[in-house]
């Protein structure tokens, strides 16, 4: 019973820490990601959007939807600059990575949103998986 | 006996201590990892990106330091069967996971699930150890 007790006081404090790294964590998920999330229907509604790899580089070398410029973490302070160069503000942004498990899609966009004021910007559900289920682009390149 | 019971617990401690200040580090890399694993929602998920971490270093400290040692044993036993369950039912299921135990990227299908797993039960076994060498007769978890 001893031990119960203890279990039940230490997932208080677990709690409390987990309440607290929510709102004060600089690196804490966001608990609503679906505000930018886009069905692959609707994407492909959109008129002259502008495409956002935000996988690794490997993976953008391995294959990446036409016309997509890759746009990572990683690489944010070079490739910022070739975003600039053709991003068109009248155009919307469309973001993808690898799968729906995958969050870099939603942290460029948030960055970009942020950084950059980008208001048309969405993020495609299901990522690259999506893309290739649909057969936009070849799974093996993947 | 004993000594070498608590020794292999504060070992035990120590890989929990590890586990969650690597998760800390980036729970949102961890957020990605728990997703891979295709059984919770998202926001179950985010959930557990900021309270497992939180955990690991509690039973880890508890583990080390050995303060609340019933407490942090009973949580350390559940979250390995958690993660032993999880890792398994992603083997069955084929599935491409992160298994994000340590922050390692390391995709389990590429890696192979049995480290991860054998890793958790080995883990299993230390807290398992600490408990007889303590002499519990009566199944207690207790000092």
């Amino acid at each position: 019973m001893k031990s119960v007790r203890e279990a039940c006081i230490i997932s208080v404090v677990v709690g409390l820490c987990g309440v607290i790294a929510f709102f004060a964590h600089p690196k804490a998920p966001a608990f609503h990601v679906d505000e930018l999330e886009v069905e692959l229907e609707e994407v492909l509604q959109l008129e002259e959007a502008f495409w956002i790899d935000a996988r690794s580089d490997e993976d953008f070398e391995k294959g990446h939807l036409e016309g997509a410029l890759s746009l990572n973490e990683e690489r944010w302070e070079e490739q910022i600059v070739d975003f600039l160069d053709a991003w068109n503000p009248d155009a919307p942004t469309v973001v993808y990575c690898s799968s729906q498990a995958c969050l870099r899609s939603h942290e460029v966009a948030e960055r970009l949103k942020a950084e950059l004021g980008v208001e048309n910007i969405f993020v495609l559900k299901g990522g690259w998986e999506k893309l290739a289920e649909a057969g936009i682009v070849e799974e093996a390149n993947q | 006996m004993r000594r070498l019971g608590q020794f292999v617990e504060i070992i035990v401690g120590v890989a929990f201590l590890w586990a969650g200040i690597v998760k800390l580090m980036d729970p949102s890399a961890f957020l990605s990892a728990i997703l891979t694993y295709e059984v919770f929602s998202y926001k179950v998920s985010v959930i557990a990106s900021l309270g497992v971490p939180y955990l690991e270093l509690c039973v880890g400290a508890c583990l080390v330091f050995r303060v609340m040692i019933g407490g942090a044993r009973l949580l350390a036993v559940v979250l390995l069967f958690v993660f032993i369950i999880l890792l398994s039912q992603a083997a069955m299921r084929g599935l491409d996971v992160d298994c994000g135990c340590f922050g390692s990227s390391t995709k389990s299908s590429e890696a192979g699930f049995f480290w991860p797993i054998a890793r958790d039960v080995l883990m299993l076994v230390g807290i398992g150890l600490g408990i007889v060498a303590r002499g519990n007769t009566n199944g207690s978890l207790e000092k």
